[in-house]
């Protein structure tokens, strides 16, 4: 491309402008032109005109037209010489300056160093407020046919070896994720006090990364904004090979990239299974596969080497024989090293256990690389799969545990989760969004697949007689919970999956890849807000949209547990699996009682409990008399009923306090007191939720007490704590407000009996524990939990306390 | 008790009264549209990013980087600066360490001279041999007491600061483990190199022989603050610590500006074979120990980290040893022994040094008095040795807002928050 690029001081500029040789050109919001003044002459081309602000994902060139007209509104000719300044540091400056070189400027084009700022220092310098008024020209723009812009494949032929890759972001976002073999050099590094730095001390910095005058050099950042002021800076300094990725990181993420394919990821793993394991695997693919191995199901626990297996279970439907897989996988492998407890790892599990989650999914601990293939194969011969249970992708699809099972259900949900499941298992195209996707499918009348915290929920709707399902859209728990909106589509069973493709595809265009802290989908959903993002929706599907005539979900139900009918009047039995941790060979000696006594089938319900389906009556009351029963009952007290918890600091890296034991022994010790207080049987169930920290595995915010691990201090102690609140209902789409910070975790149970009795004693006639949470002030409520009992001197520092 | 949408809030936000379940300052996109409140002095790193590093008060000292449980907070290299690496738990746990938002520093001070300080510190002006001499910046003491530590045993190391060698004048941490790592790393560096955030790290590269190693930490004085307090409540981090040893200090530098003034001053950074702050004036010395500077520190002042302003720690009083160059004469050091830790190990190097009593400091408290005056008049808290020793964000913002010292909005493009488990 012809048009030189040099950086100006401003005193060289001050000079020119006296000889009026050349056209300023101000970046900066037109307010700021126009209220603080200006470098004097200089015409304003505001940089929101000449890049689209309101997309971080898109390409950043405007349109050819566009340039054009903001160019020649402004008076500039195609063979102007031009010089940018703005107040950022350079790159929009720069960015102004590399579009009209893209689009054919024929002039020289000039950066201002430092800016507006560094003009300003010199004191006898001033802003001027009277604007130029230009007499329009008719520039016009055309895209070059050697600009240097260079396209995904150039830059894969890059990073084979034929150029120089160029990260000029910072380091932390280089750190966190970066082209492969770029090296790093951020846009400010060549700058010292906002100035840029002596030519030496330049050359020196680009030599040591490898930059040199006879190397092609390709430039990134995110948005192609700070590549630009590297780009200029790069020319000034007589580089002439330089080129840039407009697409930047942004379309590199997006891109199908090999190493985020679950099905090549999983072959790579097979591989090291048998080929020198979990070391060989990083020292060859690096520290970072850890990361993208969540694709295929497969965490990595905060015991090095070892990862937690999450196995799916779509809408909760496991045949006999997978949960038998299952639990037989998990006896085998789950098992801890002895330098970890071995056997007894775990003072009430011991050893050999598994975990029911709250989306269906088995999870299963300490799954070394060198055992996985070999898992996979028995996964592979009945049919299981750990592909996208985690991960940025259309996770395991959430159904109500009861289907096909319910009298009063309008859907069956079975096809309609089994084709959501199937069209993405699997999909290099959908493994990989912004972030992860949830979707749950409820046919019931009691939205037990909890719609109300999915990325999708659907629950049953009718149109015109004919039956199908409502959408909500944009609801969760973690980084600011969210209620789902409600956005008036019906669709029918048949369209699912195409809604489930067309608002992932929604997510990749609009969703941001990089700021993964507000990359959600309900973060679209707010900033459209509910009837714009059904707009934008119903523009990626491939169906008209319609509105429900009625929608049927009466009730929001919390578990299964108990002996219910069926439709067809066989009996399903809900079993309570406290904190939905299990041994792999309980699991599996319940899946032969499901194969000899039902119908060979076993569910997981969204509240970590088992379901067992289709028993006819004899086949029942011999159910119901096994032992194992005696611990996973049917019928438990109201604690332990009510207990959901996370993985918790047993396991997980965050995890600030230990969940699953504390939460048994608790839950044990309420039923206890709740006996003895005689109110046991004034509940059904009475839901603690307790997460380990402040994600929200454990759903906390949904519980009647929702907990949360904290730690606490006061001048000569700390230990561990939880948050407290209370009243969360999804049926009422009510989230629990956090009432106390810090409690000391063993001051915990006496709270919950203190705010039982205050319910027992203030609330009215059958008014339940969430209508009286909300009718109570959170300022009483709050005095009831802190008139607590003293504390004993807590535990600290013990590995599990 | 509904939602709360803070966009029906009533209670307009009043300055120093952040919202109840609305905090931060910034426009954290996460907090809005939130549809439960949060919990009353929940703290996430978000809060000791705004109150204390976007705020530029960050003095540096990685408090927070070793306290955090999950190793969330990771060091910015180009910075110096903690950032977000991983999700954070909000367990407040880095705000409690952080002595210039959730840990009253005075407090601490107080309560480990109470627990832990010898009855009679001791003061002595010292000087070591001339090896460690020449290699240190006044008396060579800390190097050679050091030295002595480790080849007696006593120590299996001690994390100190050498130049680095991509950038005139910059330190960074090390481990050195023996006598001539020692002498590599004597002398100040005037910037802070974030030692007590990477004591893992180190130890991982360093491959002791002992999986328990007992380590001595040199540091300033607010590094050793952030050391102390964690080894007062047994947190882990703080457990290889077995010595703390604070460089007296008024201020420290960030590392650009610190260039940049000397380049004013037509100084190339790059001859700099030393610096060295004493009686006010700044001298900077070539190879050949030719003075290249000699000026005003005031004239330095723009380059001094902001937060050390309210720092009224001169001395570095939670260490078992404090060394300085003030009060003793060129060429020797100033140590106060504090603690039983320190006394032993004194008495333990003795015989590398050549020790005077002082028995009266006056020069040094002199100064410490000066410099505690100062920073009471700056701190827009109350400077409290009898408060409790942690601070709310609500006392935080109470006293900050309003000040040019309030928090800053985060820069929400600063954050990378991963997610693991759900
Ligand atoms: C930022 C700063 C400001 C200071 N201000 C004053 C002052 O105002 N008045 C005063 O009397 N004394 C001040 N000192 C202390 C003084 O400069 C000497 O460090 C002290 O007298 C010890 O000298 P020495 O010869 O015995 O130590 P040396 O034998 O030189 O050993 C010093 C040890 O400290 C380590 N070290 C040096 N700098 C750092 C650092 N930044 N972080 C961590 N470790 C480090 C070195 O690696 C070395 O191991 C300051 C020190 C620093 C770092
Ligand atoms: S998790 Fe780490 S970063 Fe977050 S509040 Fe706790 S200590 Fe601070
Ligand atoms: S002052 Fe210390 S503890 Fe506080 S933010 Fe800075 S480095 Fe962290
Ligand atoms: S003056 Fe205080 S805050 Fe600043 S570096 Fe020294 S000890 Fe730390």
């Amino acid at each position: 491309m012809s048009a030189a690029f040099s950086i100006i001081s401003p005193s060289r500029l001050e000079a020119r402008l006296e000889s009026d040789l050349v056209t300023v050109v101000d970046v900066r919001e037109e307010r700021e032109y126009e209220e603080l003044g200006h470098i004097p002459g200089a015409v304003s081309v505001p940089a929101d005109r000449f890049r689209d602000p309101s997309s971080v994902a898109d390409g950043e060139l405007p349109a050819p037209g566009e340039f054009a007209t903001l160019l020649s509104e402004a008076g500039i000719d195609r063979t102007d010489d031009l010089v940018a300044y703005g107040d950022d540091g350079g790159p929009l400056a720069a960015r102004f300056l590399l579009t009209a070189a893209v689009y054919g400027h024929e002039g020289s084009l000039f950066l201002v160093d430092g800016g507006l700022d560094a003009w300003l220092a010199d004191a006898d310098r001033s802003h001027a407020t009277a604007s130029p008024s230009p007499a329009p020209t008719d520039y016009e723009a055309t895209l070059r046919d050697d600009a240097p812009l260079i396209d995904r494949e150039g830059v894969e032929a890059a990073v084979e070896g034929d150029a120089v890759v160029v990260d000029t972001r910072t380091a932390a976002e280089y750190e966190q994720s970066r082209i492969p073999g770029a090296v790093h050099l951020e846009w400010t590094d060549l700058l010292a006090d906002g100035r840029l730095r002596g030519e030496d001390a330049l050359e020196d910095l680009l030599a040591e990364r490898g930059i040199t005058r006879d190397e092609r050099i390709v430039l990134y950042c995110n948005t192609a904004r700070r590549l630009s002021h590297t780009f200029v800076t790069l020319r000034h300094l007589g580089y002439e090979a330089v080129e840039f990725y407009e697409g930047s990181l942004t379309d590199w993420v997006r891109a199908e990239a090999p190493e985020w394919d679950p099905v090549e990821l999983q072959a790579q793993v097979r591989h090291y299974a048998a080929n020198g394991g979990f070391e060989a695997m990083v020292d060859d693919l690096g520290e970072d596969v850890l990361g993208r191995l969540k694709l295929i199901g497969l965490y990595h626990q905060k015991q090095r080497g070892y990862f937690m297996l999450r196995t799916r279970a779509p809408g909760g439907r496991l045949t006999a024989e997978q949960a038998r897989t299952i639990g037989e996988v998990a006896n085998e492998f789950a098992r801890a090293p002895a330098e970890y407890g071995g056997p007894e790892q775990n003072p009430v599990f011991g050893d050999g256990y598994l975990d029911a989650t709250t989306r269906q999914d088995i999870q299963m601990h300490w799954i070394e690389i060198a055992d996985i293939a070999e898992i996979w194969d028995r996964y592979d011969a009945v049919g299981l799969s750990t592909m996208q249970a985690c991960g940025n992708s259309v996770r395991n699809v959430v159904g109500c545990p009861a289907a096909g099972l319910d009298p009063d259900e309008t859907v069956d949900i079975e096809p309609v989760v089994e084709r959501v499941s199937q069209r993405f298992l699997g999909d290099r195209h959908y493994a990989n969004l912004p972030r992860k996707f949830k979707v749950s499918v409820t046919g019931c009348c009691e939205d037990c697949a909890r719609s109300g915290i999915q990325d999708l929920g659907l629950t049953p709707a009718r149109k015109d007689g004919r039956e199908g399902f409502v959408a909500r859209v944009g609801g969760g728990l973690s980084d600011g919970p969210r209620v789902a909106s409600d956005i008036d589509l019906f669709v029918e069973p048949e369209q699912v999956d195409d809604l489930v493709a067309a608002l992932a595809d929604l997510f990749i265009d609009h969703g941001s890849y990089l700021d993964t802290a507000v990359n959600r989908l309900r973060f679209l959903v707010a900033e459209f807000g509910p009837e714009k993002f059904r707009e934008e929706l119903e523009s990626y599907a491939d169906f008209a949209f319609e509105e429900p005539d009625e929608t049927l979900t009466m009730d929001y139900r919390g578990d299964h547990v108990g002996v219910h009918e069926q439709a067809d009047g066989r009996s399903y039995v809900g079993l309570n699996v406290p904190t939905g941790r299990m041994g792999g060979d309980e699991f599996a000696e319940l899946s032969e009682l499901a194969n000899d006594l039902g119908d060979g089938e076993v569910r997981l319900t969204p509240n970590q409990n088992i379901l067992v389906p289709h028993l006819a009556n004899d086949d029942l009351a011999a159910l119901l008399e096994e032992p194992l029963l005696e611990r996973y009952s049917p019928d438990p007290g109201p604690f332990t009923r009510g207990i959901v918890t996370c993985t918790g600091r047993e396991f997980c890296n965050y995890g600030i306090i230990e969940t699953k034991n504390r939460a048994i022994r608790w839950a044990r010790e309420l039923d206890d007191w709740a006996e003895e207080a005689g109110i046991a049987d004034d509940h059904e169930a009475i839901r603690v939720h307790m997460s380990g920290c402040s994600a929200s595995c454990a759903q906390p915010q949904l519980g009647d007490f929702g907990l949360r691990g904290e730690v606490y201090r006061d001048d000569y102690d700390s230990g561990r704590a939880a948050d407290l609140g209370l009243g969360g209902d999804l049926g009422n789409d009510e989230f629990i407000d956090w009432l106390v910070g810090k409690i000391p975790i063993d001051d915990v149970p006496a709270v919950v009996k203190a705010t039982m009795c205050a319910y027992d004693a203030d609330s009215e006639a059958g008014e339940s524990f969430t209508e009286w949470t909300r009718h109570t002030s959170n300022a009483d409520l709050r005095e009831i939990i802190t008139e607590r009992p003293a504390r004993d001197a807590p535990a600290i520092g013990t590995e599990v306390s | 008790m509904s939602g709360t949408d803070p966009s029906k809030a009533t209670n307009v936000p009043k300055p120093g009264v952040p919202r109840e379940g609305v905090k931060g300052v910034g426009e954290d996109p996460r907090e809005q549209d939130r549809d439960a409140a949060e919990a009353p002095g929940k703290i996430w790193f978000r809060d000791l990013d705004e109150a204390v590093i976007e705020a530029d008060r960050c003095i540096q000292c990685a408090s927070c980087v070793a306290a955090c449980p999950s190793d969330s907070i990771g060091i910015d290299e180009d910075e110096g600066r903690p950032t977000l690496v991983k999700m954070c738990t909000g367990c407040s746990r880095c705000w409690d360490f952080c002595p210039r938002s959730g840990l009253r520093y005075e407090r601490h001070l107080e309560l480990t001279r109470e627990e832990r300080g010898l009855e009679q510190p001791a003061t002595y002006a010292a000087r070591a041999d001339d090896t460690a001499a020449e290699a240190g910046q006044d008396g060579g003491v800390v190097t050679a007491l050091l030295a002595e530590l480790i080849e007696a045993g006593e120590l299996d190391g001690a994390v100190v600061a050498r130049e680095r060698e991509d950038e005139p004048l910059r330190g960074e941490a090390v481990l050195a483990t023996s006598r001539e790592d020692l002498l590599e790393a004597g002398g100040s560096i005037y910037n802070q190199t974030m030692g007590l955030g990477k004591i893992d790290e180190l130890l991982a590269e360093a491959d002791l022989e002992t999986d328990d190693p007992d380590l001595a930490l040199v540091g300033t004085p607010c590094m050793v603050q952030g050391a102390t307090a964690l080894d007062r409540y047994d947190h882990e981090p703080a457990d290889p610590i077995a010595l703390t040893v604070a460089l007296m200090c008024t201020r420290s530098f960030e590392h650009d500006r610190l260039l940049a003034r000397l380049e004013s001053f037509d100084v190339d950074p790059e001859a700099v074979d030393g610096l060295d702050i004493s009686d006010g004036t700044l001298r900077a010395v070539d190879a050949d120990g030719d003075a290249l500077l000699e000026a005003d520190v005031d004239a330095f002042d723009a380059a001094g980290l902001r937060g050390c302003d309210e720092c009224a720690d001169f001395v570095g009083e939670a260490a078992d040893i404090s060394v300085g160059s003030v009060g003793s004469p060129d060429g020797s050091t100033t140590a106060v022994v504090r603690t039983e830790a320190g006394e032993s190990a004194w008495n333990r190097a003795a015989s590398a040094l050549e020790t005077t009593a002082i028995d009266s400091p006056d020069a040094l408290e002199g100064l410490a008095e000066w410099n505690r005056r100062r920073a009471e008049s700056i701190l827009p808290r109350a400077f409290d040795r009898e408060g409790s020793i942690g601070i709310t964000y609500e006392h935080h913002r109470e006293a900050y807002d309003g000040t040019d010292r309030e928090p800053e909005p985060l820069n929400p493009a600063r954050v990378h928050q991963y997610e693991e488990w759900c």
